[in-house]
């Protein structure tokens, strides 16, 4: 047990009376933050990084990581209550929170949703503690062949995702793959389809597709209704999850916890899939997908709980390799340099203090956060019987100021104010946003990740067959097709002749 | 601007937002302000706060390195600054934003010289920002490039990973200097070599760690901690001279290939800026760069100063550009060209 001795000397780092206090400040601010559409936690984090100059370097970073979890907590809110997702991971819960909302268990909604986050947050920094070193090595063992297999797969999934017409999910993911095109060529570095402007040569961000098509399109949609004086105002309901919704949510946490885990810790778009994947999961082991999208709280329990658990395990690759695996691990990786610390393998010999001491602040400032977030469930419900017509031109507001603050770019607002149009059209017309914005994710990670792979693999196609990994992905992507088809052929024939010959199959 | 001296820097954030304010109120009373304060003359540069531009993301090393900038110059200007990111195209959003605006001093950017020298060599751009747009305030840095391969690889030297049947070599992505040092260095010896760009440096790391490339050329700050904890190993640099950092590896000139490649950073303002000013400002740069704080960053980062006057800048410039395009052409190097 000699390895725990460190672990527990970081319990004694994380609650000294001022590096807790560090840890209460950065889960507040990361809370609102996240509830304001559009700042996300790497631009803030990006923000506070000049006042850490003077805080011992423990304090500094125990703060900037609570900014980053604490984010997640507060993106769901703004995500279920006005189906405005601030990060990408609270895109998907955006689907079938904000039905429940409407369906007045708002209350119900965030309740599991700070729970699942809870939940999730605190099972994969206990992964952390004891499996980081192994955990590493895997990171390192998935390159472009193994990226390319899952986002195929992910890509199998988002096409199962839609609860309308097939044809339209189809599409509506078609023309995301196709936003995804746009912008600077992630191999040769050309731009693309960006029609001589600079400011589409790096692409269009995240946020401002997601914030647009969900957001500014459900606004607008909104809107409607106050003209056409049927405005329904949903009721609160109850504020708490009930015994029985902890008991249908208990399953897909377990699963979420795991899948967000495993995927954090893959730099490059692993956590930004966690919860996509989890949403996917959920949908294929529910008795009822039917529901999903309309309101099932496993569809809010999964992602919530495979978001949180990616957020904390994306650490892993930080602190023991040296390599970040997203944008608010680039800007904490540069946090730790202006203190003077490099990050990298002997980070966990040389400085234990450090590195026990923030891991082991993610425990108590999860405690923290859920603590914050379920006495204020109930005063953050009330936003949703305010008025349209009030609620909507200032969250409008909101969300535009949040678009500028991602680039400082006038041009992204009326970016996403088109977007948000077409949002509403899509809306209109029985187009779901999800599987284009899902799409628009996984295209740009397929597309890099493939073309990298081809150029590995000297052009030759059957490469993907000699790694491994990718190798089982794939097989297991053929072999959800496969099944999808049979399952469909059995269901149809079935029809056809209700009595006689079993299915050879 | 008087509260700010008091209050340094954790002050920061309350700054912004009072400068953010400011602006508002500038902005809001419009042509007044500037009518007055053109109107009493002389000595008035800065009246209001100067604006250091960076083209990157906050966190990366420019960031850092610009943003310990701004606060040193501060103390030697007289003034507040702030630093703003406008990452993009390589850093020709920033470049367009700062050089299109009135050239009183108020808005600089830290540019890089990839976007000059190593740019035109992948994009074709049709209206790029010319040498001509800016006025050169200052050298500031240089970063350079390490031939990296995994420890387990079984490549020892230049040599070895030369006689190679078939090579993949990752980089920090298209138009990097690690991209061209390596697509010359495997250009002089016909190498078959798949260049596998990657989504910055970190992803590079990822690729070469686990051995999904043979081999990478990347940053000093990103491999001396893995080079040191034996994760990676290097074999040559592709600076003029040996680094302090690393004096047993070879430069690629000691191996006899003629590949010098590195990445500096300068102080630039939109063309037109008064030499006046231009002194001001290179002056006031000039004390911020032996700032304690500031040599702390470069160190800790294995970044070189490069102490350039403004002509000196505008030479290298010009310099580097002819000298990628003539190695690329008589090479055949061509780094837009693979699919």
């Amino acid at each position: 047990m000699d390895f725990l001795t460190p672990v527990l000397e970081g319990f004694g780092v994380a609650l000294q009376p001022m590096n807790l206090l560090f840890c209460l400040i950065g889960v507040t601010l990361g809370m609102f933050v996240g509830v304001l559409p559009g700042l996300g936690p790497a631009a803030s984090i990006a923000i506070l990084l000049p006042i850490t100059y003077n805080f011992d370097e423990t304090a500094a970073i125990i703060m900037l990581a609570g900014i980053f979890y604490g984010a997640l907590y507060g993106g769901t809110i703004t995500a279920v209550l006005l189906r405005l997702p601030g990060e990408a991971s609270s895109a998907v819960t955006a689907l079938d929170g904000y039905a429940m909302a409407r369906d007045g268990r708002a209350g119900t909604a965030l309740g599991i949703a700070a729970i699942s986050s809870f939940i999730g947050g605190t099972v994969a920094i206990i992964a952390l503690t004891f499996i980081a070193p192994v955990v590493a090595g895997f990171a390192l063992d998935f390159g472009p062949p193994e990226f390319t297999a899952l986002a195929l797969l992910g890509i199998l999934m988002v096409a199962t995702l839609g609860s309308g017409s097939a044809v339209k999910s189809v599409v509506a993911a078609a023309l995301g793959l196709l936003l995804a095109s746009i912008g600077q060529d992630p191999l040769i570095g050309t731009g693309r389809l960006n029609f001589g402007s600079d400011q589409l040569f790096d692409g269009i961000p995240f946020v401002i597709v997601a914030m647009g098509l969900f957001g500014v399109g459900e606004i607008l949609y909104n809107m409607e209704s106050v003209r056409n004086a049927r405005a329904k105002i949903p009721d609160v309901g109850r504020v708490y999850p009930s015994r029985a919704d902890l008991r249908q949510s208990r399953g897909a946490m377990s699963r979420g916890s795991v899948v967000g885990f495993v995927l954090g810790v893959l730099p490059g778009g692993g956590a930004v899939m966690s919860s996509m994947v989890s949403y996917a999961v959920e949908k294929r082991v529910s008795r009822k997908p039917r529901l999903f999208g309309k309101g099932a709280i496993q569809g809010v329990a999964g992602p919530e709980t495979a978001s949180n658990a990616a957020a904390s395990s994306s650490m892993i690759p930080l602190l023991s390799l040296g390599i970040p695996a997203n944008a608010s691990m680039a800007v904490i990786f540069g946090a730790l340099l202006l203190q003077g610390i490099t990050p990298g393998p002997l980070l966990v010999e040389d400085r234990p203090d450090l590195f026990w001491g923030v891991v082991n602040s993610m425990y108590l400032g999860n405690i923290l956060l859920v603590l914050m977030c379920l006495p204020l469930i109930g005063l953050f419900v009330r936003i949703v019987r305010i008025p349209v017509g009030v609620l909507a031109p200032v969250a409008l507001i909101i969300t535009l100021v949040g678009v500028y603050t991602v680039r400082m770019s006038v041009f992204d607002m009326f970016l996403m104010i088109a977007l948000g149009v077409a949002g509403y059209l899509m809306k209109k017309t029985g187009f779901e946003p999800a599987p284009l914005v899902l799409a628009f994710i996984l295209g740009g990670i397929l597309e890099s990740a493939f073309r990298r792979s081809m150029r590995t693999f000297d052009g030759q196609l059957t490469g993907f067959l000699g790694e491994p990994i990718a190798a089982t992905l794939l097989a297991a992507t053929v072999g959800l097709i496969v099944f999808t088809i049979l399952k469909a052929l059995r269901a149809k024939r079935a029809k056809h002749q209700p009595t006689n010959e079993t299915t050879p199959v | 601007m008087l509260i700010s001296h008091h209050l340094r820097r954790p002050a920061r954030l309350g700054r912004l937002t009072g400068t953010a304010l400011a602006c508002t109120a500038l902005l809001a009373t419009g042509c007044t302000v500037y009518g007055g304060s053109n109107g009493t003359g002389t000595g008035e540069f800065p009246n209001r706060p100067v604006e250091f531009t960076v083209p990157t993301e906050p966190g990366g090393s420019s960031d850092l390195v610009t943003r310990a900038l701004a606060r040193s110059t501060e103390e030697h200007l007289d003034g507040t600054t702030i630093v703003v990111n406008k990452p993009g195209a390589n850093g020709k959003v920033a470049g367009n934003s700062v050089f299109r605006s009135e050239p009183d001093g108020h808005r600089v950017a830290v540019m890089p010289q990839s976007l000059f020298s190593i740019g035109p060599l992948v994009v074709d751009d049709p209206e790029p920002i010319e040498l001509s747009d800016m006025t050169f305030i200052k050298g500031l840095t240089i970063e350079d490039y390490v031939l990296v391969v995994p420890a387990g690889s079984p490549h020892r030297d230049l040599d070895d990973l030369l006689g190679q049947d078939r090579l993949n070599y990752g980089t920090a992505g298209a138009g990097t200097g690690g991209q061209l040092a390596q697509a010359l260095l495997f250009g002089f010896t016909d190498v078959p070599a798949a260049d596998i760009p990657f989504d910055g440096g970190g992803p590079t790391m990822t690729a070469v760690l686990g051995g999904q490339v043979d081999v990478a050329a990347l940053h000093p700050a990103e491999v001396m901690p893995q080079i040191e904890a034996g994760g990676l190993r290097p074999i040559i640099v592709f600076s003029d001279e040996r680094l302090d950092a690393l004096p047993d590896t070879p430069t690629a000139v000691e191996s006899g290939y003629d590949v010098v490649v590195d990445q500096r950073r300068f102080l630039a303002a939109p063309a037109g800026l008064p030499d006046k000013l231009v002194d001001r400002l290179g002056a006031a740069a000039d004390k911020a760069t032996v700032d304690n704080e500031y040599e702390t960053i470069l160190e800790n980062n294995y970044i070189r100063q490069w102490n350039a006057e403004s002509a000196e800048v505008e030479s290298q410039l010009s310099e580097s550009r002819q000298r990628y395009a003539t190695l690329s052409r008589e090479l055949g190097v061509d780094l837009g060209g693979q699919s």
